[in-house]
């Protein structure tokens, strides 16, 4: 029993955050999440609300807009 | 047969003022090909690729834009593995294109009719798992944009002035109708993404040129 209770707990899911409208969308369906496309180091993640209404995101490393 | 021509007269029309350094390519290859070359309809959120409207109506898609698109494109492709793109155009125009830039890249080339269920049904005969999907014209290519919107995966897609840029992450702006603009800009993107990789020097050309990559008309004159 005392074994079951010393063994490490999982990591918690990293929360995410749209990238456009700054909504919490981890346990959200339809949304995409991508590395930057210019500098590849910063993780782009679109809602799917922006994504359908073509919402423009900014990288904040490079700063990059797309789509 | 180099594939260059001289381009008509009103091609130079609205084009916008750019040097041949700035771009990939000198600006006459772009004319040649008509890349910049829109539609008569002209939507919202393509309206920020938009150069200028011509006299007869068409509009003029920004070269310049074209241009940085295929840059970010292929850095964004050289870092995938390349088994995990797939090329999708179910434009007749569009299957030498693609299938040319997956036998160059290594991606998987999807061209005709796309079977439901590819990307979002484990159990069909034809499921893929891709990591981002390359679609020649998103209207056209319905089937595979919504079952990768479905499954979440990044798209990239060339878009011209009558696409919407909905469920789109990565648009390049281009004339994604011609035959030849279909090609020169699939040629330009399997350059860009081999010089990215390091597989072509930075300065490095295909052994082919992008007539290579345009679909043959037969039985034409």
């Amino acid at each position: 029993m005392s074994q079951d209770l010393e063994q490490p707990r999982l990591s918690p899911p990293r929360e995410l955050f749209c990238t456009s409208c700054g909504r919490r969308v981890t346990y959200e369906r339809g949304i995409v999440k991508f590395l930057c496309p210019n500098c590849g180091e910063q993780l782009i993640v679109r809602c799917r609300i922006c994504r359908k209404h073509a919402h423009e995101y900014t990288c904040p490393n490079c700063g990059f807009t797309g789509p | 047969m180099s594939g260059l021509r001289d381009p008509p007269e009103d091609y130079l029309e609205g084009f916008p003022p750019v040097e041949d350094k700035d771009l990939l390519v000198p600006k006459q290859k772009y004319l040649s090909a008509g890349v910049h070359v829109g539609t008569k309809i002209r939507t919202k959120s393509m309206s920020r690729f938009i150069y200028r409207v011509r006299s007869d109506g068409l509009c003029m898609i920004d070269i310049k834009k074209t241009d940085e698109r295929l840059r970010v494109a292929g850095k964004f492709l050289s870092r995938i593995e390349p088994k995990k793109i797939v090329a999708v155009s179910s434009r007749i125009y569009g299957f030498r294109p693609v299938r040319r830039f997956a036998d160059y890249v290594g991606a998987v080339a999807i061209t005709g009719r796309v079977l439901p269920g590819i990307f979002t049904n484990p159990r069909a005969p034809v499921y893929y798992e891709p990591e981002v999907v390359l679609l020649s014209d998103p209207k056209v290519d319905k089937q595979a944009h919504d079952e990768s919107v479905k499954m979440g995966i990044p798209v990239v897609a060339l878009v011209d002035a009558d696409n919407e840029l909905d469920f789109i992450d990565l648009a390049i702006p281009a004339n994604n109708k011609g035959r030849r603009s279909l090609a020169f800009i699939f040629w330009l993107l399997t350059r860009q993404v081999l010089r990215e990789r390091g597989d072509l020097p930075p300065d490095g050309e295909l052994e082919e040129d992008y007539e290579a990559f345009a679909t043959r008309i037969m039985g034409i004159r």
